[in-house]
This record gives C-alpha cells, sequence and structure tokens, in this order.
C-alpha cells in the first residue's frame, strides 16, 4: 500500500491543526510584543543567547519547530541578535549542569528549571532576581498564572523565575472501564478510589490504577499529596528538618505501595514502572485510573487504544480511611509544577535574556506551546485571546492549576526527593518480587532516609 | 628441563650487576657535579605534571570532604563551611546516617568485580588459546572477538536493559517459551538484578582478558612445546607447566586491572538501572554520583570518594607488585 494508506482521518486533521497555527505565525511575529518595536533598536543590546532547555522527550519535533517561532519572532524584534539551545534529558543533566555553571560562573544566559529546582537554584545564589522594573518589562506580575508564581522565589521581592509553561495535576479516567464497572462517577475519596478500582481490575490484563515507584518523580509527587490531604507536610516550616518517618508519611507511603501490594488494583509488574510507562499503559486501556498526572500525556492518550474513550476530572481529595477532608487537610490535586526561566547572574547579555522571554511569554507563543507541545500557557491573556486553550480536558486542568499548592521553597526540597524516593523504590521492588512488604521495613527505610536527609541539610 | 634452561640464560650474561649504574651508585656514591650521577633533577617537569594532574584533585578532594559544601556554598567552593571529620563519621561509625549504605555499596563493588573477573577469566584464557592456534580465518575471528569490547558501555547498558526488561525482555521470553522459569521474572530489580549487571559486564570485559593472555601466549616460545612433547606432556600438562607459568605475570596484571575498572564501573549501572537502583547492584561510584550531584551533597561524596580510594589501594598495591615482578622477569 502507498504511505498515504496509513494516515488515518484523526492523524491528518492533527497536522491540518499544527500546520494551520505554524501557518497563522507570520501574523503572530507582527503581533507578538510588537508595541515596542518602534523604540530605538541603536541602543539595545544585540548578541546571540544561549539557553539550556529541558527536552520535550514526548513532542521532540513539536519543540524544534516551537523554538524555530520563537527564534523568528525574536530576531525579527531583534535585529541583530538570536540565540541557540541546548537540552537536558534527565534531572541529573539539569542539575549537572547547573553545578558546573555556577561553580565556574559561566555558562548559559537563561536556565530552565522545573518548579522544583528553583529552589535549588535560588539557594546557589547565581540567579538574577527579576525586578519589579524587569517584570513591568513583562506585562506585569498580574499578567502571569498567580499560583505558578509562588514557586518563582522565596518572597514576592525575591523572584528569580518567569513562568514559561504549566503542569496542572489532575485524575485521568478511562470512561469506558468505569462504565463497565458500574461505577456512574468518578471517585471523590480515596476508599471509593480502592473500590472503583478494585471493581475494574481482573488481576490479568486489566487494572484499575498504576503508579511508577522507580520514577524519580513520581514517588514523592504522590506522597505528597496523600500527606497534604492529611494536614501534614513533609518537611518542617524551616526546611532544616524532614518529616518523613512521621506517621502521616508512613501512612501515605503504606497507603500507595498498598496499591500493589494489598488491595492489588495495580499491576506488581508496576515495580519497575517509570512516569512514561504508566502514560503508556494507561493510553493502552487497560488502566482504569491513572492518578495526579499532567497534561503532558494528552498527545500520547490521543494516539493509543483509550482515545474518545478518557476524561481528566478531580481526583480523590478524603484521605483513606476517612469521611471527609480533616481539620488541617487540604483539596490538593497537585503541587504548582511547570517550568520557569531564569537568567544567569553571569550572564553577560541580562538585558537581551530579558527580551527573549517577553518574546517567550507573549500570548501567540504560549497559544504555540499549548497547540504544538500540549503545555498549559501561564499568560492569562493566552486564554482570552485563544479560548480553545481552556476547552476540555484543558478545562479541567486549568482549574486544577489554580487549585495546586507551592511546595516549600527550600534548596533541601530536592534532596527530599531523592531520600524519599530511593526509600519508597527499595520497598516497592521488595513487592515487585515477593508480592508483599512489611510496615516495619517501610518504617526502617523512611527513618533511615530521614537520618540521611538530617545529615545532608546538615 | 625448562627450568635448566632459563637459570642458564641468565648465567649467561655475566657481569651484569657491574653494569647497572644504580647498584655502582649506591655501592659508591659519585662525587657532587660527576658526569655519571643521575640527572634527577631533569625530571621535575613531569613530578610536576603528576603533582598537578594526579595529587593536586586528590588534595582538593580531600579537602572538599572536610567541608559543607553544597548546593548553597557551590558557587564559592573554596569558603564552603569546614565541618571537619563529620562525614567521615556518618559514612565510616555504625550509627552514621549513611554507613549502611556505604557498607552495601561497598559490599555490591566488591562482589560485582570479583565475579566479574573470575567469569571473564576462563572465558578470556580459553578465546586465546584457541585462536592463537593455525585456524582458517582467524584474522576475521580475532577482530570479531573485539566487538563487545568496542561498543560503548551506555550502549551496552542499553542493549542489557532491554534485554532484561521485565515480561517483554529476551531473557523472560525465553524462560517462557522453554518452561524454564516464569515470564514476569524481574532482572532489573531483586536479587537478580547483580546476575543481570555481571552478565552485561562480562559480555563486555571478556576480550580484555583475550586480549591480554593472547599477547603473552604469543611471546612464548614454540621450542617450550616441542621440548614438553618430546618430555611426555600432553596437551593439560603443557598448559599446565609451560603456558600457565609464562602467562602468568601478564594474566595477573590483567585480572588486577580488571577488577579495578569492574570495581570504578560508573556507566554501566547507571544506564541499566538509573539512581534509584536495588541495593544490589548500588555500586560504589553510582553512590558517590547521586550523593554528589544529585542531592548536592559534594562534601559528603567527596568523603565518600576518599573511603573508595584508599579501598582501591589494595588491589592497585597488588598491580603495582605485579608491575614490578614484569619488571624483574624482563
Amino acid at each position: 500500500m502507498s504511505d498515504t494508506a496509513g494516515l488515518t482521518r484523526r492523524t491528518f486533521l492533527k497536522a491540518a491543526g499544527a500546520g494551520a497555527a505554524v501557518a497563522s505565525f507570520p501574523t503572530i511575529l507582527l503581533s507578538c510584543g510588537n508595541e515596542n518595536t518602534s523604540t530605538s533598536t541603536a541602543q539595545k543590546q544585540t548578541g546571540t543567547l544561549s539557553l539550556f532547555i529541558s527536552k520535550d522527550t514526548a513532542h521532540p519535533q513539536q519543540q524544534i519547530q516551537l523554538m524555530d517561532l520563537v527564534k523568528q519572532a525574536f530576531e525579527k524584534q531583534n535585529p541583530g541578535s538570536t540565540f541557540t539551545f541546548d537540552t537536558y534529558a534527565s534531572a541529573a543533566e539539569e542539575q549537572t549542569k547547573l553545578e558546573t555553571a555556577v561553580a565556574a560562573r559561566e555558562g548559559p544566559d537563561i536556565f530552565e528549571f522545573g518548579s522544583t529546582v528553583v529552589p535549588t537554584g535560588y539557594a546557589s545564589g547565581a540567579f538574577e532576581v527579576i525586578t519589579n522594573t524587569m517584570w513591568d518589562e513583562l506585562g506585569g506580575k498580574k499578567a502571569f498564572f498567580q499560583p505558578q508564581l509562588a514557586m518563582s522565589g522565596p518572597s514576592p521581592d525575591k523572584l528569580i523565575g518567569v513562568p514559561w509553561s504549566g503542569n496542572p495535576y489532575a485524575m485521568v479516567i478511562n470512561k469506558e472501564m468505569l462504565q463497565a464497572a458500574g461505577i456512574s462517577k468518578p471517585p471523590k475519596t480515596w476508599n471509593e478510589f480502592v473500590d472503583a478500582a478494585k471493581a475494574m481490575t481482573n488481576g490479568r490484563d486489566t487494572w484499575g490504577t498504576a503508579m511508577a515507584p522507580a520514577d524519580g518523580f513520581d514517588p514523592w509527587h504522590k506522597i505528597w499529596l496523600f500527606v497534604t490531604q492529611m494536614g501534614a507536610k513533609l518537611m518542617d516550616d524551616t526546611g532544616k528538618k524532614g518529616l518523613l518517618d512521621s506517621d502521616a508519611s508512613v501512612e501515605a507511603c503504606a497507603f500507595w505501595l498498598d496499591w500493589m501490594a494489598n488491595f492489588k488494583i495495580a499491576s506488581r509488574q508496576n515495580a519497575t514502572f517509570k512516569g512514561a510507562d504508566e502514560t503508556k499503559s494507561f493510553a493502552s486501556g487497560k488502566i482504569g485510573m491513572q492518578v495526579m498526572t499532567g497534561p503532558g500525556g494528552i498527545i500520547t492518550y490521543d494516539q493509543g487504544a483509550v482515545a474518545g474513550k478518557y476524561e481528566y476530572v478531580v481526583g480523590p481529595t478524603v484521605p483513606y480511611g476517612m469521611s471527609s477532608l480533616p481539620a488541617k487537610g487540604k483539596p490538593a490535586q497537585g503541587f504548582v509544577s511547570g517550568q520557569y526561566m531564569t537568567i544567569f547572574k553571569y550572564s553577560k547579555n541580562k538585558e537581551l535574556a530579558l527580551r527573549l522571554m517577553k518574546v517567550m511569554t507573549s500570548p501567540e507563543i504560549q497559544y504555540q506551546l499549548f497547540k504544538l507541545r500540549a503545555q498549559q500557557p501561564v499568560v492569562l491573556e493566552t486564554f482570552t485571546k485563544y479560548p480553545d486553550a481552556k476547552v476540555a480536558p484543558w478545562d479541567t486542568l486549568y482549574d486544577a492549576e489554580l487549585k495546586s499548592y507551592p511546595t516549600p521553597f527550600f534548596g533541601s526540597w530536592l534532596q527530599l526527593e531523592v531520600v524519599l524516593g530511593k526509600a519508597i523504590n527499595s520497598i516497592a521492588q521488595q513487592i515487585g518480587v515477593t508480592g508483599t512488604y512489611s510496615k516495619d521495613a517501610l518504617k526502617a527505610a523512611l527513618s533511615q532516609a530521614n537520618q540521611q536527609l538530617a545529615a545532608s541539610i546538615g | 628441563m625448562i627450568t635448566e634452561e632459563r637459570e642458564s640464560a641468565a648465567v649467561a650474561e655475566p657481569g651484569i650487576e657491574q653494569v647497572v649504574p644504580g647498584a655502582s651508585a649506591r655501592a659508591h656514591p659519585l662525587p657532587r657535579g660527576s658526569p655519571l650521577r643521575a640527572p634527577y633533577w631533569m625530571m621535575t617537569p613531569s613530578l610536576a605534571l603528576l603533582a598537578l594532574i594526579v595529587f593536586l584533585p586528590i588534595l582538593i578532594a580531600f579537602y572538599l570532604s572536610l567541608t559543607g559544601l553544597n548546593q548553597y556554598t557551590i558557587g564559592d567552593w573554596l569558603h564552603a563551611p569546614f565541618v571537619g571529620l563529620r562525614h567521615y563519621r556518618d559514612t565510616l561509625l555504625p550509627q552514621g546516617a549513611f554507613a549502611s549504605s556505604l557498607f552495601n555499596s561497598v559490599k555490591a563493588s566488591v562482589a560485582f568485580s570479583l565475579l566479574t573477573t573470575v567469569l571473564i577469566t576462563p572465558i578470556g584464557v580459553g578465546a586465546a588459546l584457541l585462536f592463537n592456534q593455525s585456524l582458517r580465518g582467524r584474522a576475521f575471528f580475532r577482530a570479531m572477538m573485539l566487538i563487545p569490547y568496542i561498543i560503548p558501555t551506555f550502549v551496552n547498558a542499553i542493549l542489557w536493559r532491554l534485554v532484561f526488561m521485565n515480561g517483554t525482555g529476551l531473557v523472560d521470553q525465553l524462560l517462557g517459551d522453554f518452561h524454564l522459569g516464569s515470564r514476569e521474572t524481574f532482572w532489573l530489580i531483586g536479587p537478580n538484578a547483580l546476575w543481570a549487571m555481571v552478565l552485561a559486564d562480562v559480555w563486555a570485559a571478556w576480550p580484555f582478558v583475550y586480549l591480554m593472555s593472547l599477547a603473552a601466549l604469543q611471546t612464548i616460545p614454540g621450542e617450550l612445546y616441542d621440548a614438553a612433547t618430546i618430555d611426555g606432556a600432553n596437551g593439560v600438562r603443557s598448559f599446565r607447566h609451560v603456558t600457565l607459568p609464562l602467562m602468568r605475570s601478564t594474566l595477573g596484571l590483567a585480572l588486577v586491572l580488571s577488577t579495578i575498572n569492574h570495581f570504578n564501573n560508573f556507566t554501566l549501572p547507571y544506564v541499566m538501572f538509573g539512581i534509584s537502583p536495588p541495593e544490589q547492584v548500588n555500586v560504589l561510584p553510582l553512590n558517590i554520583f547521586v550523593n554528589s550531584f544529585v542531592t548536592f551533597n559534594f562534601g559528603l561524596g567527596a568523603a565518600m570518594s576518599v573511603v573508595a580510594l584508599v579501598i582501591m589501594l589494595t588491589p592497585a598495591v597488588v598491580y603495582l607488585r605485579a608491575a614490578r615482578v614484569g619488571d624483574e622477569t624482563r
């Protein structure tokens, strides 16, 4: 058969949609941030900026396409200037580059960080505080999704990160599986969640849910969620003391691990799963509910067996074993998550870097970020200018973003993520191999993790 | 007979003691300014380079191990707070927060390096013996033997990760197809992880022993085998009494180098298992990397590196002794 035989209606429409978005870009070039193009360019700094940004492993081609559009707009508005970019595909790469640049005082002009790495960047003291004048250049702080600013810096006058994209969390359900199991509406409590998941599990090829304990981030995401809903914390308010071995933490970890070990609503094979495996698993149509997931999976779902059968919904907020939210509990769906642009303190192109940020945070580029990479825009004007950025499933994600809670802004949070992840991972591996675990072993692992955290913080 | 031949060869060079400059210098020190006096000052550039490349980094690592260098101080690392021996207490004392982690890592590293070395030795020596003989297509096969060795470690690690993937990997598929085990056997987590890593490394590393052994075999004169045959030695006896003794020093060196290399292998476990590896394969280099570059605890990472250096001095001393044995033989 010819090549065109493999072109489905869906693929065609997608390609046409992306094409149309790109085709409309000449207008974008003229409109994004053009109010200042008449100002004298003779006094403006020119040069070549270097960027270090996270790689979009799910949509690599679309990322290149987007950066091309950014470059066109930037070069048009800033004659004689351009930028190059390098990408990192893992947290380890991101951190190594950060460490090297800070120690050598030499590196890219702009670093892109995930929300929980911004505190580490701030702790290093190697990134420019964005002053009010600079914010004004970018359209003012009010132009941005307000929860995002909570992770830009430790206080409103010490913000170092300019929000670039959002990653709101919600629960995604397979409507067909829920319906087949006789469940009419998504669970609101974790007890309901377990019951619904059991109803969808046959223990062979369909499972109520999935988990990714081998992932570098997923374990602390989930434990943070459960602990926050319980009204507890993983770290005290000073950022000097971990609370990983508290009763709430142990209960939260046990509840999550029990999905595999006791409730048996997730396959034991999940013990080796990373985030991408979990998403693929849901896309295959064999998983009923995927908890605390962002928009990153939308393209994968649309290309999988679950296409047209899934929906983003508000996930459970009432802790397991409780009938309502406890006194200090928060109805959290997720933490403030997304990507931020920061200006390296030792850059010689700070003014130019700010001008590039202005281009990247224009509603037009933000909309392209949404269309091409399925990322949530963080500039509010984008949603008024392009209403489809808030159409389902994005409406749920938009609401989820408004209800997200910031993680503590401490440089030591990153260490907490790692030690907690390792402790959970070791028990999950035990479950994968033996099918069970002891709560004492979990307590010991968390206690050791807490000791290691204390020793690391010093 | 062989021993007699070697002894007679040594005796055939009388007066060798007198022409060794070091020996005469020791007996009668030459006067200052003598042209025959060893011009040690000429070694200054080499010594300076050695100090810069080897000793200075070690000193810096030791200094860092006494500081609380972390994400807050990395921008000005020379002024990181001095914490004395705190990191050593954390790692070496039984109640230290990282003591069990370090101990497990040392265990994992020792087990991994010794098992790998033990397994690659017979494979490498056997292949060298086979391809030291006249065979049709010998050059081609000799080249083929090197393929696992020249494949980059990270590629090797990715390949073996895929082979050992739970459920979908080749190993689990074969186990299931031939009813030898469960198709759902875990190889990348749990106790099997060590064997998975050892197998992956054996596949990549045995050509090193093969190369060294082949080089040693090619230096053994054929006459010695002829003499052994005349004396009535069969193949096994020739191997035990001719081949093995004459390749002993080279093979010993190969095994020591191999052990050190496996002990320091970082890429293979990092790519195969990531930064949260099972305890069984959380080898020392990986543990140091995680502490230094993932949790930003550079001081602790430096202290662990110093401990690793001390541990590695053991086979290093063996290596140096082996190298000296080589000098004496020459």
